[in-house]
């Protein structure tokens, strides 16, 4: 997963980056003025994005009406100082999906952070199953009929990208773009080194194969 | 304890009071009236009365020329309880004759004719005397010298009292009733002339922080009484709620100010605390936390330091000050800031002319001095000249003039800039440190000494602050 911060206070931007790669394993872009934001936020596609409202250049509140007016979907996490009804109204009127306001609790950030990505995806349940996987997204643990698979950070990043879109053809350059950051380009022949690893673990003892290539087009993940 | 006082019973304390002096006043003087009228009629009646016994004094029928008083025809008295009484003299003769009731022992001393009164065993009497009466009783061819008579007739009071008290009653007891009419009306009156007034307390009642209207009662604003009150409500309900709406920005202002630094170290502590580090890393998280709690003591201390200096701006004047020297204040604040400016290589120079004496407290000239050249260094260029200039206008106030050769303030940040936490460009301003409060405070500090501040872009380039302080009283 890929995520943009929006944060014009540097130490707190750089605190929920570590956070949010540390413990949940996505990729981290960070825009410390709004101008930046906006750019980033346009060009790029991002599995959330959570914006402060107070930044130079551009407001958040205008960041996330281009956003919105460019028909992007991407969830849309507000952090705020301000907790007046009226403007946390207005947020959510303007396309926000969810707010926080500071200081907030980085637990809290994240747990919101994981659901809004979920939801954006069709995911309502932290627990992904697709035939006899499982995958928790909460505490990132991946069963295969009951038995347990320990996997590598990146393999997991990217089974959970692909389990949250099950049946969709998944191209490797999708891949690249929702597990690294703005420098993904350098990484372009990871992914099917990955993509055996994974293989190789989750099919072992069984014979059934759940991840498909789809030969020129990328992967799909489904029975 | 405060006694609650009543409009309405003070009203009609008034009206009663005046009204029972006025029922007091016709009172007395309509007893008086009375009786003065009873006792002249009784007065005019005694005389007759005089007469009348006069009339039954006759000569005897010899030549003598002595008189005698036919006792047959004496006229009755008016009250059979307490019957009149009288005495008659002769010139010559003496005492002709006394009624048989005349008090024993009373002796009447001669005098001119008039009334007087006379109390007899509790009974009060009214006694008349008439001289120079001739006697009615004329014999044909007299040759004896006439004899004039003196009558007095006494007749009692009584009855005048009577009717004088009857009169008296009359009128207390009309007085009376006007005097509950009177009140009944003023009640009346007064319930609807304080009738606007407890409309408007209606109204008034209705205003809350939530909403500061306040409809006007077309009653109330059409009582000429009322005028001042409402013109007056209008006004302080307008200053209330600017203020307030003042104070509820600067609150949103400072939770926000606030929350940035304390979300921040939140999040360091957390993300120190999220798994185990190695004591680098520790670190360097406990360096970022106590860096941002620095951070947050300084935005307390300016948020303390503009309180105070806003709080003094209602006071200032009030309190003992000394005359002190600006140009003075000016070059030490120059002395204190010169570190700064050192390590921005930037270079101060202060033109002045000769001491100019405020009454001030030196503190608070120093920290607007202060805060004035802090961001004329920090807005200067590397290497550039911040000047300030003390003049005196002949007359009229001090003027301190601020000049920086920096980037100058944005035209639309111009109004705003001596807002309480109003940054222009909240990255810059961030980078060099301010908190945005700096110029309000200066302008809190200057309008408590009745001067005014200004800030604009000069015609070259970079920025100029101009501070007036009126000297009135001062030198």
């Amino acid at each position: 997963m890929r995520v943009l911060i929006v944060e014009d206070e540097p130490r707190l931007a750089e605190n929920i980056a570590r956070s949010l790669r540390e413990s949940a394993g996505y990729a981290v872009d960070v825009a410390t003025d709004g101008q930046e934001g906006s750019f980033l936020a346009e060009s790029n596609t991002y599995d959330v994005v959570l914006l402060d409202l107070m930044l130079p250049e551009m407001d958040g509140m205008q960041i996330l009406t281009r956003i919105r007016q460019a028909g992007q979907h991407t969830p849309v996490l507000v952090l705020t100082a301000r907790d007046e009804k009226e403007s946390i109204v207005d947020l959510l009127n303007a396309g926000a999906d969810d707010y926080l306001t500071k200081p907030f609790d980085l637990g809290e950030l994240l747990a919101r952070t994981k659901a809004l990505i979920r939801r954006g995806k069709g995911q309502p349940s932290p627990v992904v199953t697709i035939g006899d996987l499982q995958l928790n997204t909460a505490n990132r643990t991946v069963q295969r009929a009951g038995r347990t698979i320990l996997l590598t950070a990146m393999e997991y990043r990217v089974l959970e990208y692909l389990a949250h879109r099950p049946g969709a053809v998944v191209s490797k350059t999708e891949l690249l773009e929702h597990l690294y950051d703005y420098n993904w380009e350098k990484f372009s022949n990871v992914i099917e080194v990955y993509i055996s690893g994974l293989r190789r673990k989750l099919d072992d003892g069984s014979d059934r194969q759940l991840i498909h290539t789809v030969r020129g087009q990328g992967y799909i993940l489904q029975d | 304890m405060l006694r609650s006082k009543s409009i309405k019973g003070r009203l009609i304390a008034t009206v009663v009071i005046s009204q029972a002096l006025l029922a007091a006043g016709l009172l007395f003087a309509g007893v008086f009236y009375t009786h003065r009228r009873l006792v002249a009629a009784l007065d005019a009646g005694l005389q007759a009365r005089a007469m009348s016994v006069a009339a039954l004094v006759r000569y005897t029928e010899d030549a003598s020329g002595n008189l005698y008083f036919d006792d047959s025809l004496v006229p009755r008295s008016l009250d059979p309880d307490h019957p009149d009484f009288f005495e008659v003299w002769a010139e010559r003769s003496g005492l002709l004759t006394r009624s048989p009731n005349w008090p024993a022992g009373m002796e009447i001393p001669a005098g001119p004719d008039h009334h007087w009164n006379l109390t007899l065993g509790n009974v009060p009497y009214r006694v008349s005397r008439v001289s120079h009466v001739p006697v009615l009783d004329r014999e044909e061819g007299q040759f004896f010298q006439p004899q004039a008579l003196t009558i007095v007739y006494a007749s009692p009071l009584i009855r005048v009292q009577e009717q004088t008290w009857a009169a008296g009653v009359f009128i207390a007891v009309a007085s009376l009733i006007l005097l509950g009419a009177t009140v009944l009306l003023s009640l009346y009156g007064i319930r609807r002339g304080l009738l606007p007034l407890q409309r408007l307390a209606a109204q008034a009642a209705l205003v809350s922080a939530r909403n500061w209207e306040l409809p006007m009662p077309a009653e109330a604003e059409q009582t000429t009484e009322l005028r001042p009150l409402t013109d007056s409500m209008i006004a302080m309900l307008e200053r209330l709620e600017r203020s307030f709406v003042q104070q509820r920005e600067f609150m949103g202002n400072a939770a926000h100010e606030l929350k940035t630094p304390v979300a921040v170290l939140k999040s360091t502590l957390q993300s120190l605390l999220h798994r185990p580090r190695n004591s680098e890393e520790y670190r360097a998280g406990v360096q970022e936390s106590l860096e941002d709690l620095e951070r947050l003591e300084r935005l307390l201390q300016w948020m303390l330091r503009l309180a105070r200096a806003e709080q003094w701006a209602h006071g200032a004047l009030r309190r003992d000050l000394e005359l002190i020297d600006i140009t003075a204040t000016c070059e030490e604040a120059v002395e204190r800031i010169r570190g700064l400016a050192q390590s921005r290589h930037t270079s101060i120079h202060l033109a002045t002319n000769g001491k100019v004496l405020l009454r001030a407290d030196p503190e608070d000239l120093q920290l607007v001095w202060l805060n004035l050249l802090e961001n004329a260094v920090r807005y200067s260029p590397e290497g550039g000249v911040v000047e300030v200039a003390v003049t005196r206008k002949d007359g009229g106030p001090a003027q301190i003039i601020f000049q920086d050769h920096g980037i100058g303030i944005r035209p639309e940040d111009l109004p705003h800039v001596f807002e309480r936490f109003y940054r222009g460009d909240p990255s810059r301003t961030r980078a060099t440190g301010g908190f945005g409060l700096g110029l309000a405070i200066a302008k809190a500090l200057v309008e408590a000494y009745g001067g005014t501040i200004t800030a604009e872009n000069a015609p070259t380039r970079g920025t100029r602050v101009t501070v007036e302080l009126p000297l009135n009283g001062s030198n």
